[in-house]
C-alpha cells in the first residue's frame, strides 16, 4: 500500500516536470536566433597562447606570473572554473594590464610567451556610442586616452569631437581603459581580437 | 666465550657524530621553505606597494607590510620592485636567487597534458631530477611544505590517541600511488588540464598560501589538502604520502636506484623496533626493508640507540640480513648452536 503511494507520487512528479517542460520548449524553438555576444568575461595575461584550451594544457598552475605582476591584475580562478582552475586571468573591470611583460619573462613554461607589447592580443576594447559620456553628448571625459598604456596607437579623440574616443587598431586589449572609465556601466570594454571598436546593438 | 665476543665487539662502523642531528637539520629545512612560502607573497605585496608610489594611501595593515619587509629586504636589495623577483613562485616552480627550478611531476604534467617537450621548461627540472637520482625521495622529507604539515598532522594524531581517540593504522597498497601517477598523467590530455597539479599537495600548499596572502583567500585546493590530513588521521599515518600522492609516486620511481641509502649495521643493531616506531613511511628499517619508499628523513638514525643506522653509498639495499647482533634473539640463536657444537 505503501509502495503504492509512493509510486504514485513519483509518477505524478515526473508528469508535472515533463507538463512544465513544454512551455519552456516551445519558447526556445519559437525564440529568434541572436547574435551571441563577443564580450569576454575574463582576459588572459599577455602573450597568452591564443587557443583556450592548448593554453590550459601548457599552465601548471605554478602562480608566478600572478607573483611578478606589479598592479596585481593577475588573479586566479582558484575555487571554479573545470580545467581553468589555478589557471591566470585579469578582469579589466578591477585591474587592467599594464604591459610590463614581466609575466611572460617568468613563465616557464610556453603557456605565456614572451611577445612585444605592440603584438600582443589579448582581445579589442570596444566602445557602446549609446553610453559614453562624451558620445552621448554628456559632458567631457578622455580617461581611457589618457590611461592607455599604448598612447595614441591604441586610442584616440574622434576628428570631430575631442572627447569623444576612437579605438584604433594598435588596441591590444589590456583593460585600463575598462578599469579608468567612470561611467558604472563600462560603456569600454574588451571583446575578443578581430571584433569591431564600437559596441553593435541589435533590436 | 662467544657471549664476551659479542660484548665486545668492536662498532664495525661507527657512524659521524653529527649524523644523529640530520633530523633536525631536516626540520630546520622543512620550516626554512615553510617560512619562505609564507615570505614571498608578502614580499610580492610589498613589491606592489613600492610599484605604486602610493605610501601615502595604504591602510595601517598594508603600512606595516610596508615597512616590516622593507627593515627585512633593505640590506640586500637597493631596488626591490625588480630586485625581489630572483626570490619568486613555490616549489612547484619557482625563482631561487635566478635560478629557475621546477617540480620534475610539474614537467611530465605538462608534457602529458599539451604533449609537447619544452626543452626551456624541462631544463628547469634537470637539478631536481639529477638530485632524486642521488638522493632518492629526499624532496618528501626535506623539502616538500605538505610535509611539514603532514608531519605536525602525525603529532596531533599522537596527542589525539593519548586523549582516546582512535587514528587510522590501516595498511594499503603501496602501489597504488603508481597507478594515482599513471591515471593523473594519462587523464591529462582527456582533461584539457595538468591534472595532477590539482592533487598534488606540496604544489596545494604552495599556491593557497599565496591565495590566501596576497590574492582573495584560499581556493578550492584548501579543501582538498584539508581532506587529505583527515585521511591522514582517519585511514593511516601520512596515507596520502605512502598510498596516494603522485609526485611521491614519481620520486619513487626516479629513486629506485639512489645512490645514498640509510642502511642497517646488522652488527650493531639490538632489535629495539624504535626505527620501525618512528618511521613516517611505515617502512621496515629493523629487517633492512628500505626499498624505494623511503625518503632519507633520518628520523630511524636519530631514534636509534646503538647507531646501527649510518649513510651508504649503494645503488641497492642490502637483504635481510636478519636479528641485530646485540639483540636478544641472535644471541639465543648463537648459544643454540654453540651447544649444538659441543654436543656433536
Amino acid at each position: 500500500m505503501k509502495r503504492r503511494k509512493v509510486l504514485q507520487r513519483l509518477a505524478l512528479g515526473v508528469a508535472s516536470l515533463s507538463a512544465a517542460s513544454v512551455p519552456y520548449g516551445l519558447a526556445r524553438m519559437l525564440a529568434p536566433d541572436r547574435p551571441t555576444t563577443t564580450k569576454i568575461h575574463y582576459l588572459r595575461p599577455p602573450g597568452a597562447l591564443s587557443d583556450a584550451a592548448a593554453f590550459n594544457e601548457a599552465c601548471i598552475g605554478c602562480g608566478l606570473c600572478g607573483e611578478v605582476c606589479p598592479p596585481k591584475s593577475i588573479r586566479f580562478s582558484d575555487r571554479e572554473g573545470g580545467s581553468r582552475l589555478n589557471t591566470p586571468f585579469i578582469d579589466p573591470a578591477k585591474k587592467g594590464c599594464i604591459l610590463c611583460g614581466k609575466c611572460m619573462e617568468v613563465c616557464p613554461t610556453d603557456a605565456l610567451t614572451e611577445t612585444e607589447r605592440e603584438d600582443v592580443e589579448m582581445g579589442i576594447a570596444q566602445i557602446d556610442r549609446t553610453a559614453c559620456y562624451p558620445w552621448v553628448d554628456r559632458g567631457v571625459c578622455g580617461a581611457c586616452v589618457v590611461a592607455c598604456p599604448l598612447g595614441e596607437r591604441g586610442i584616440g579623440f574622434d576628428f570631430a569631437n575631442m572627447y569623444r574616443p576612437v579605438v584604433k587598431k594598435g588596441c591590444v586589449g589590456c583593460g585600463v581603459c575598462v578599469e579608468v572609465c567612470p561611467h558604472p556601466s563600462l560603456p569600454i570594454r574588451i571583446a575578443e581580437p578581430g571584433s569591431s571598436t564600437v559596441v553593435v546593438h541589435q533590436i | 666465550m662467544a657471549k664476551t665476543d659479542i660484548l665486545m665487539a668492536s662498532p664495525v662502523s661507527k657512524p659521524f657524530f653529527l649524523w644523529r642531528h640530520l633530523n633536525k637539520l631536516r626540520w630546520l629545512s622543512l620550516s626554512i621553505v615553510f617560512l619562505m612560502l609564507l615570505l614571498i607573497p608578502f614580499l610580492h605585496l610589498y613589491q606592489t606597494y613600492v610599484a605604486a608610489h602610493a605610501y601615502d594611501l595604504l591602510y595601517p595593515s598594508e603600512r606595516l607590510i610596508y615597512d616590516s619587509m622593507e627593515t627585512l629586504t633593505a640590506p640586500f636589495v637597493s631596488d626591490p620592485e625588480n630586485d625581489l623577483d630572483m626570490l619568486k613562485g613555490t616549489t612547484w616552480s619557482g625563482r631561487l636567487f635566478g635560478l629557475d627550478l621546477s617540480d620534475p611531476l610539474a614537467v611530465a604534467g605538462q608534457i602529458a597534458a599539451s604533449g609537447k617537450l619544452l626543452w626551456p621548461f624541462l631544463l628547469t627540472a634537470l637539478i631536481p631530477i639529477g638530485l632524486t637520482v642521488v638522493f632518492g625521495r629526499f624532496f618528501c622529507g626535506w623539502i616538500c611544505p605538505a610535509t611539514f604539515l603532514y608531519e605536525l598532522n602525525t603529532g596531533l594524531g599522537v596527542w589525539l590517541r593519548k586523549l582516546g581517540f582512535h587514528t587510522g593504522q590501516r595498511r594499503l597498497n603501496r602501489k597504488f600511488k603508481y597507478l594515482v601517477l599513471f591515471v593523473g598523467l594519462a587523464l591529462s590530455p582527456l582533461l584539457g588540464t595538468v591534472a595532477v597539479a590539482a592533487i598534488y599537495p606540496p604544489a596545494i600548499v604552495g599556491r593557497e598560501i599565496y591565495y590566501a596572502i596576497a590574492l582573495d583567500g584560499f581556493g578550492i585546493g584548501a579543501v582538498f589538502f584539508a581532506g587529505t590530513l583527515l585521511f591522514d588521521l582517519m585511514v593511516a599515518r601520512r596515507g596520502f604520502c605512502r598510498y596516494l600522492c603522485p609526485g611521491g609516486a614519481l620520486y619513487s620511481l626516479l629513486g629506485r636506484y639512489r645512490l645514498l641509502r640509510i642502511q642497517r649495521v646488522v652488527e650493531d643493531c639490538n632489535d629495539c623496533a624504535k626505527c620501525n616506531a618512528v618511521c613516517e613511511f611505515g617502512l621496515d628499517p629493523l629487517r633492512d626493508g628500505f626499498g624505494q619508499e623511503c625518503n632519507n628523513c633520518t628520523a630511524c638514525i636519530a631514534v636509534c640507540p646503538t647507531d646501527a643506522l649510518v649513510f651508504k653509498l649503494t645503488p641497492k639495499d642490502q637483504p635481510d640480513r636478519g636479528p641485530g647482533h646485540l639483540g636478544r634473539q641472535y644471541r639465543r640463536s648463537q648459544e643454540a648452536t654453540t651447544q649444538g657444537g659441543h654436543e656433536t
